[in-house]
């Protein structure tokens, strides 16, 4: 037998093994290299297209139909803040308390290691889930709740809903509108403006389609007997004891539903009531009988209305005005900001759940031992020993979830719509706003040809707001580094 | 490795050291039927489908010194950990027969664990101070258990870190972070730390195995010192550190405990012929 070790074997060409190692560190170079390549062009393309555009003008305006030299980002800016600062208060601490229970709450059993092991499937198998499905999800679960409660609006009030104070308003002689609470009471009769579950007289429950009347010829024909046209009048009735509207389908089906006290449309005003005016102070309001003069005294002119008459030219009925607050709220949440914000909560939340779990595996084994020898709980382990140290790695992880949702826009077309531009500023959280990502969308796609350079100035936008958040995190982990050392 | 009388001789420690003069009045007789501390009876510990322990017997008497011996894997560090529960960490640990911190079986389902460690400290193999100040460190155990007023707390790191024989060094930077001090000094924060939640049993396990040997011998020291007032376990590789720091030892070989007893018979007089090899440096 030959002996491998002693016999004479060929040498390899040196100077062809040396070849390959060089030119495959080229070959490395030049792909690596492309990269940078594609990501300058486009860099340059969108400043050259979108770099003059940006100003300040830009940065603060909204967007106007039709008129590219002064729309502007600005409501676009507010809205993805807003929107990402719900979503990263709803996801960070979902996020953060998921990992704690997978990390640190392990159980012993054999069944409940299953359950936590199935945890951990499902959240490693939605981190790869595309968005605009978290969209579908966030549009049925937050958008409509699965139709759980009934978006029906009677005189145009929400079923339920907090944050919203309702007033009468009405214009006084002297042409100032003053205001005055309202009460919500049983309305005799309201209209029906919204879809809901109705229950018909024999007792069978069925869905209420409301369709505008110029719907009525082509789309009716086969749903006659539920549908009503939007506006039919229901009736406060009361059986058995109950407070119920009745009203009748096209085809004369009558059905009931429950009444709840609202606010009515108009109000009359029949004696002096105390009232705000636009300054905010208080006073009494002078009710004029219908065969008075108009007072000539401006300062009583500007504190009197006309009693409520039949005469057209006198009428002074107040007319109900809601003012929300920023935490006005409804169920369902319908097509709004919190929608938006929770929905991307639901997109970046198994990206902050795996990077904390990542922080927290970080965290060196001998300190939760130090915590448990000292007889700590677990919780005081994971609050005291664990969190601290682990902290850095979640805010980084956290950080860089934010800096995906902000850049999201598919989700928000799904429960927001593409909206461009609104009238009124974001004021509560059922309002809906512009955000930059969906701006960036229409403006692109829009036929107007100057909106195109507005689009490249936003993305522009977009990307140092991803660069500021990323450079936070890099800080963040920098610091974490030379902490420990 | 030297022969065993060598090794006793190097126990010996200076005469003008005031502990050693008290230490060699109460190392004798006395002592010897001291009440015990942790009584462990037909004691068996598994990992998964793995046994660690057979069948141990051993009572660990009060205010003594008792090391455990033994090469690595024998199943020391894990009768150790038994004592305070600290295998719970682990999942597939599991154990039976008894084994008695007091009068409560610390084995039984319903034992309070958070107590138990109270009561039985922990000092690990590396240093692992809390990336705190060192005040905070020594602080922690207390503020785990008890409400405590912070004139109190200061009192109480105080005598901790003066027991850890720290103070000295550590009183003019309570408030640095723990992690800028040596190794032995982050040893003996440790058992500062331990010691502030008032034990009566203190673990070691395997406390100098990282140190250099200035930094052990400090510690060692800080072991005499303590051996009164509390009962020290300590699990060790350094049979030299066993005859130097312990009254009692045991010797652990396979999952079995093979010969215990004063540690001066065990190192001298071994009975069984694996101890002798053991002890002599023929294996392990």
């Amino acid at each position: 037998m030959t002996d491998p070790l002693n016999q004479q074997l060929e040498h390899r060409s040196d100077g062809q093994r040396k070849m390959f190692s060089s030119s495959f560190s080229v070959i490395c170079l030049l792909v690596s290299s492309l990269a940078i390549v594609v990501l300058a062009t486009l860099l340059f393309s969108i400043f050259v297209t979108g770099g003059t555009w940006l100003n300040l003008e830009f940065l603060t305006a909204s967007h106007r139909e039709n008129n590219p030299e002064e729309s502007g980002i600005g409501q676009a800016i507010v809205g993805s803040l807003v929107i990402c600062s719900i979503c990263g208060l709803v996801a960070l601490p979902i996020g953060v308390g998921t990992a704690i229970f997978l990390e640190e709450f392990q159980p012993r059993r054999r069944i409940l290691r299953m359950f936590h092991g199935l945890i951990q499937l499902n959240i490693n198998n939605l981190a790869g889930v595309p968005s605009i499905v978290y969209g579908i999800l966030g549009l049925t679960a937050f958008v409509y709740m699965f139709g759980a409660f009934h978006s029906i609006r009677i005189n145009g009030q929400p079923d339920y809903e907090i944050g919203a104070t309702y007033s009468y308003q009405v214009k006084t002689l002297g042409g100032q509108y003053v205001k005055f609470p309202a009460r919500a009471k049983l309305q005799p009769t309201i209209e029906i403006q919204d879809s809901r579950t109705v229950t018909d007289s024999s007792g069978k429950r069925f869905k209420l389609n409301v369709f505008s009347p110029i719907d009525e010829e082509s789309t009716l024909a086969k749903t006659r007997s539920k549908s009503v046209i939007r506006g039919t009048q229901a009736q406060l009735i009361n059986r058995e004891g109950a407070d119920l509207y009745e009203a009748a389908t096209i085809d004369g089906r009558s059905f009931t539903f429950p009444a709840k006290p609202t606010y009515s449309q108009f109000a009359k005003i029949l004696e002096p009531i105390t009232v705000t005016g636009p300054d905010g102070k208080s006073f009494e309001l002078n009710v004029l009988s219908k065969s008075e003069a108009i007072p000539t005294d401006e300062l009583v002119k500007a504190r009197s209305v006309f009693a409520d008459s039949p005469d057209p030219n006198k009428r002074s009925s107040a007319s109900i005005f809601r003012e929300n607050s920023f935490f006005h709220m409804h169920l369902p949440f319908s097509k709004s900001v919190l929608s938006a914000g929770l929905t991307l909560a639901l997109v970046i939340l198994p990206i902050v759940i795996i990077a904390s779990q990542e922080a927290i595996r970080g965290v060196p084994q001998t300190l939760r031992e130090a915590a448990f020898g000292m007889g700590a709980t677990r919780w005081q382990v994971v609050r005291g020993a664990v969190l601290p140290s682990a902290t850095p790695g979640i805010m980084t992880g956290a950080i860089l979830a934010m800096s995906r949702a902000i850049g999201e826009a598919a989700p928000l077309l799904a429960v927001m719509g593409g909206v461009l531009g609104t009238t009124n500023h974001l004021s509560s959280l059922m309002d809906r706003t512009p955000v930059l990502p969906v701006t960036i969308f229409k403006w692109a796609g829009d036929e107007n040809q100057g909106f195109e350079h507005l689009a490249a100035a936003a993305i522009i936008v977009l990307l140092a707001f991803l660069l500021m958040m990323n450079s936070v995190a890099i800080l963040i982990r920098h610091r974490y580094e030379k902490k420990l050392a | 490795m030297s022969t065993t009388p060598t090794v006793m001789n190097q126990s010996k420690r200076s005469p003008q050291s005031p502990v050693q003069a008290e230490s060699t009045v109460t190392l004798d007789p006395p002592l010897m039927d001291a009440q015990t501390a942790i009584a462990i009876d037909s004691f068996n510990a598994y990992y998964g489908d793995f046994q660690a322990l057979h069948d141990l017997h051993l009572d660990i008497p009060e205010q003594q010194v008792t090391a455990f011996i033994g090469p690595s894997g024998c199943g020391k560090s894990t009768l150790l950990k038994w004592c305070n529960r600290m295998n719970d960490i682990v999942p597939i640990a599991y154990a039976t027969g008894t084994l008695k911190v007091g009068e409560t079986n610390v084995l039984e389902r319903g034992t309070d664990v958070v107590d138990l460690r109270r009561k039985v400290g922990m000092v690990f193999q590396k240093a692992n101070p809390f990336p705190k100040s060192i005040f905070d460190n020594v602080a922690y155990g207390a503020r785990l258990h008890y409400k405590i007023s912070r004139p109190e707390l200061f009192d109480l790191v105080e005598l901790s870190l003066k027991k850890a024989a720290l103070w000295d060094e550590v009183k003019d930077r309570l408030k640095q972070s723990a992690l800028g001090l040596s190794g032995g000094q982050q040893q003996r924060l440790c058992i500062a730390r331990a010691i502030a939640t008032g034990p009566k049993i203190l673990l070691m396990d395997e406390p100098c195995s990282a140190l250099d040997p200035a930094s052990t011998s400090r510690i060692e020291d800080l072991i005499f010192e303590l051996r009164r007032q509390f009962t020290i376990v300590i699990v060790t590789h350094n049979m030299q550190q066993a005859a130097r720091c312990s009254d009692r030892t045991a010797f652990f070989y396979e999952g079995k405990i093979i010969e215990e007893g004063a540690t001066e018979d065990v190192f001298t007089r071994p009975k069984q012929r694996q101890t002798e090899d053991y002890v002599t440096g023929k294996f392990g």
